[in-house]
């Protein structure tokens, strides 16, 4: 991966998190290039790259937003089974599915044609037959893809008079601490299975039984394995499976939704963060085939939690008779100024989940605030990595050593990393974010710490002196860019607005310069 | 001749009530067994195949694809990616599981050498070195007396390595499925083959370019593979004479239901379904009411259009389908939706449950005769066995779903004023029927 590559983190045109999002194809304007295949999908006529099939055709062009679809996921081999993505294709005997049929050059494809529409609307039928109709109380409701196609190509009503299908043993049943699986609400596209077969190949899930009582099960006891196992319930397009972090929390409909990026460690995935009133819920992952395709590990996914938690000092605090009292920031950064002053030496040490912008700022702007000289130096805390040089993939899909985002972003400003691992100033002002270690301090070492901190981390400073705490904001509170452990530098924005007294580094930084 | 055809003789069944026909020394001794491979072995592959496309054979597993046709569509030689050469697979379909099939079951007991002839010849010509015989789950006798055949070929040298002294190498091996109907569907049989769910695939790609173990395989019915010993030994013309313009050779009808003489019979192919009732001791307690005339996913046909020639061409055009040659014979004594329901039940407990139409629409239907059968039933629902039906057939990847509609939409079609009487008498009860309602109600599904 070249250093160069750099964009920004944004909601991918479709909105839909199971689209390819193919662009339209480029025509080589070389005369001796060989013409691009055309196929005509709804009375207009598109190039096409060998090998795409139909929907991936219709994606790249947006041919009426979308074509529907259970079975089918972009990050997944295709199965074809649901039959809701099948088009009309001129001289073919029957419909195709649009998932699996390639197109091809003169090809004649409508998409939306009576006989399509009949054949959706069978399928939608027989999907509801058993399916209970109980979306008021089910927690998919709002993001249901069973939802969004009856509304577009349901029949409204049934006739199916019999009784419905019940898994009494499977109605909430638990398949990990993490996943539980509604078995009633399931239309069998079969994404999760081969998810586990094909994506963790953890081989975690198998449908056991035939036709109409074919039932999802763990394949041991043990149940779900996975490190992956949220991008389950994002891809279950009904309720069937459902993140218990999430469930019941809140209606879908109530989310606002911004795009962000993890800083659970240095693959730098990009998500969607879901809040309502400034509140995360949660937070899925959105497409991007150079970093993370479509999925993100469960430990990033549960992160927010860390942003949401309680314990987290949201103001700023500063020592006062042994112990940390709330105060105003200028009253904080006035005392700290005093302090370090008159220190004999001075340390600061960036953790490396200091944004690129913030590293080169405390580096080049905060030592001529304080008119001496600062020693920087970044560090990491993951156990086993000092700098970028000893991170390495710990799975076959996303999961990185280095559990800090921009280790790679900080070493590039020139920071050279703590040696020993250890301070050794008469001050030493901490900057990090949650997601870096706490360098190792002797006793009595005085302390100004700024970023992001909880109070069960101060805690462990007992021994310490810790002079005051300037309340920072995290990665989906601010601005900035991270550069990934593939050298792919990603800018994002504010996801949330933060409600605390926490400010940016930026904000600090210029209360300080104009107080002294 | 008895059968109105002179050039008429029995192909597979000429010995199979004579005691002992089913060892290796009677095969070779009375049926010239053998001989036909030591033919074939000294013809170029290509020339067989040509011998079998001339003969006109075509599958006897209900499809009716032309036998040799499948045979020529296997590559020559194939390559994987880093040019290395790829096995090919040739796959006998055992799994015959159609109800009011029995057929392949007569060869496995009586002739299993014919097959086991014929596979070689078959490995020959498309070049493959190993062959696999899927035997349904619960042949457990049929399984042994076919290992028990294999192994005295390989002892008289038929199998194994440089087959007399020809150069060639066949390995046969038998595999025993877990008893799933739709392993009978070639695609879902080489699922279970490699030990995945029975679930057909989506094609393409065809298991000629990509089957067995992802292989080029080519599979085929038993009766098939035991019909290519008598073309090579007499000659393509003598096999395509018996039969009809499209379709040569002999065919194996299994009659069942409600004749004298139930039984497999092998017959040519321009006989009426009329002469076949005929010829199985016609029908047995009343007038005929209906005929099955291809296993249970043919389409019903009514006593007044049982004249239909069953050929394949004949049957396809009388709206049904010569199937896998299971005819099942109904007297008036027979109450049609009963007997529908039946079949629907064992289509639902059968469907594989991949796609929607045919896991969810074999459920209804089966639900929906259970009801009316019990008095439930409306008018509406009448006419919506013809939409779901429709909604069904055609639009899944393998032809299950077509199955399940053939009993049912033909019952609908042929016979709808018994299901009229049905639902204005209050089902099965208000026609005095409780007998045979009383064991469907309980445990009635599963």
């Amino acid at each position: 991966m070249s250093n160069t590559t750099e964009f920004e983190i944004k909601k991918p045109k479709v909105d839909l998190n199971y689209a390819s999002e193919k662009k339209p194809v480029a025509s080589d304007p070389s005369p001796e290039a060989k013409p691009l295949p055309k196929v005509t999908i709804d009375g207009k006529t598109y190039e096409f790259k060998p090998g795409d099939t139909i929907m991936q055709v219709a994606e790249r062009y947006k041919v009426h937003e979308e074509i529907p679809r259970y079975c089918y996921h972009p990050g997944m081999p295709i199965a074809g089974t649901c039959r809701m993505c099948t088009v009309e294709v001129e001289k073919a005997p029957k419909l195709m599915t649009s998932c699996s049929t390639p197109a091809a050059d003169g090809m004649v494809v409508h998409t939306r044609s009576d006989k399509v529409l009949k054949s959706r609307t069978g399928v939608m039928e027989f999907l509801l037959t058993n399916h209970p109709l109980d979306c008021p109380v089910c927690d998919k409701a709002g993001e249901c893809e069973l939802q969004d196609y009856n509304y577009e190509y349901g029949p409204g009503t049934s006739n199916f008079k019999e009784e419905k299908r019940v898994f009494e043993e499977a109605t909430t049943k638990k398949l990990s601490d993490q996943v539980t699986l509604n078995m009633n609400r399931c239309v069998h596209c079969e994404r999760c299975v081969r998810f586990t077969d094909d994506v963790t190949k953890t081989n975690d899930l198998v449908m056991v039984n035939r036709g109409w009582h074919k039932e999802l099960e763990a394949t041991t006891e043990a149940g779900l394995t996975n490190d992956y196992q949220g991008c389950l319930t994002d891809f279950c397009p009904v309720g069937a499976l459902t993140w218990n972090d999430f469930r019941f929390k809140k209606r879908s409909w109530f989310l606002s939704k911004k795009p962000s990026i993890c800083d659970r460690c240095s693959k730098g995935c990009n998500i969607e963060v879901h809040s309502d009133a400034e509140v995360v819920y949660r937070y899925v992952p959105i497409h991007n085939e150079m970093v993370n395709g479509h999925w993100m590990c469960d430990s990033g996914r549960s992160s927010y939690n860390d942003l949401m938690n309680p314990m987290r000092v949201i103001s700023p605090l500063m020592n006062h008779q042994n112990g940390l009292h709330s105060t105003t920031l200028q009253a904080l950064l006035g005392e700290l100024s005093i302090q370090l002053k008159n220190a004999s030496s001075v340390q600061l040490v960036i953790g490396t989940d200091a944004t690129r912008e913030e590293a080169a700022l405390l580096k080049d702007k905060f030592p001529s605030i304080l008119g001496k000289n600062v020693s920087v130096s970044y560090f990491n805390g993951t156990a086993g990595v000092t700098s970028s040089a000893d991170d390495k993939k710990m799975d076959n899909l996303l999961k990185m050593k280095d559990l800090t985002p921009n280790t790679k972003g900080v070493e590039e400003q020139g920071i050279s990393p703590l040696s020993q691992g250890e301070v050794s100033s008469d001050i030493v002002i901490v900057f990090r974010n949650g997601r870096a270690g706490i360098p190792k301090m002797k006793a009595g070492q005085k302390v100004i710490l700024w970023g992001v901190w909880n109070h069960d981390e101060i805690k462990t400073l007992s021994s310490q002196t810790v002079l005051g705490v300037i309340a920072g904001l995290a990665t989906i509170e601010k601005e900035g860019s991270f550069k990934n452990t593939d050298g792919i530098v990603q800018k994002f924005h504010p996801a949330i607005v933060h409600k605390g007294g926490a400010l940016s580094a930026h904000q600090v930084v210029n209360m300080w310069k104009s107080l002294n | 001749m008895m059968y109105n055809n002179e050039h008429f003789e029995p192909v597979i069944t000429k010995f199979v009530n004579e005691p002992g026909c089913e060892t290796i020394e009677f095969y070779i001794s009375k049926e010239n067994g053998y001989k036909a491979l030591e033919k074939a072995l000294k013809m170029k592959p290509a020339e067989v195949v040509e011998e079998v496309k001339k003969s006109n054979l075509r599958g006897r597993g209900g499809a009716g694809f032309p036998t040799g046709m499948k045979w020529s569509f296997m590559p020559a030689n194939p390559v994987d990616a880093n040019g290395n050469p790829k096995p090919k697979y040739l796959v006998c379909n055992a799994d015959e599981g159609e109800p009011g099939t029995f057929k392949d079951r007569l060869i496995f007991t009586k002739t299993p050498h014919k097959m086991i002839e014929g596979m070689i010849i078959g490995g020959h010509a498309i070049g493959s070195n190993k062959g696999f015989i899927y035997i349904r789950g619960e042949w457990f006798k049929e399984s042994r007396l076919m290992q028990k055949a294999i192994d005295d070929a390989y002892a008289k040298g038929f199998l194994g390595k440089n087959i007399l002294g020809s150069g060639f190498d066949f390995d046969l091996v038998i595999y025993l499925g877990a008893g799933a109907y739709i392993c009978g569907e070639e695609t879902a049989l080489l699922n279970s083959l490699e030990g995945k769910r029975g679930e057909p695939r989506l094609k393409p790609p065809f298991p000629a370019q990509v089957g067995a173990y992802g292989m080029p395989s080519c599979v085929n019915n038993v009766e098939t593979f035991a019909a290519v010993p008598y073309i090579l030994d007499k000659g393509w013309e003598k096999y395509a004479k018996m039969g009809t313009e499209r379709s040569g050779g002999t065919r194996l009808i299994g009659v069942s239901g409600h004749v004298n003489k139930p039984a497999v019979y092998e017959l040519p192919m321009n006989l009426s379904i009329n002469e076949i009732i005929e010829i199985a001791g016609g029908v047995k307690g009343g007038k005929l009411k209906a005929v099955i005339p291809g296993g249970a996913s043919a389409p019903m046909l009514t006593a007044a259009e049982c004249d239909v020639k069953t050929d394949y061409d004949s049957l396809a055009k009388a709206g049904t389908m010569a199937g896998s040659g299971g005819l099942i014979v109904m007297n008036d004594s027979v109450n049609i939706v009963e007997a529908t329901y039946t079949l629907l039940k064992f289509y639902e407990h059968e469907s594989c449950g991949q796609c929607s139409q045919c896991r969810e629409g074999s459920h209804w239907l089966a639900r929906m005769f259970h009801r009316i059968l019990n008095g439930g039933g409306t008018q509406e629902d009448l006419d919506y066995i013809a939409k779901i039906c429709g909604n069904m057939a055609g639009q899944t990847i393998c032809a299950f779903a077509d199955a399940v509609t053939g009993p049912a939409l033909s019952s609908i079609k042929k016979f709808r004023s018994e299901f009229e009487e049905l639902v204005m008498k209050g089902g099965l009860k208000g026609i005095g029927r409780e007998q045979s309602i009383s064991h469907r109600v309980e445990g009635a599904h599963v």
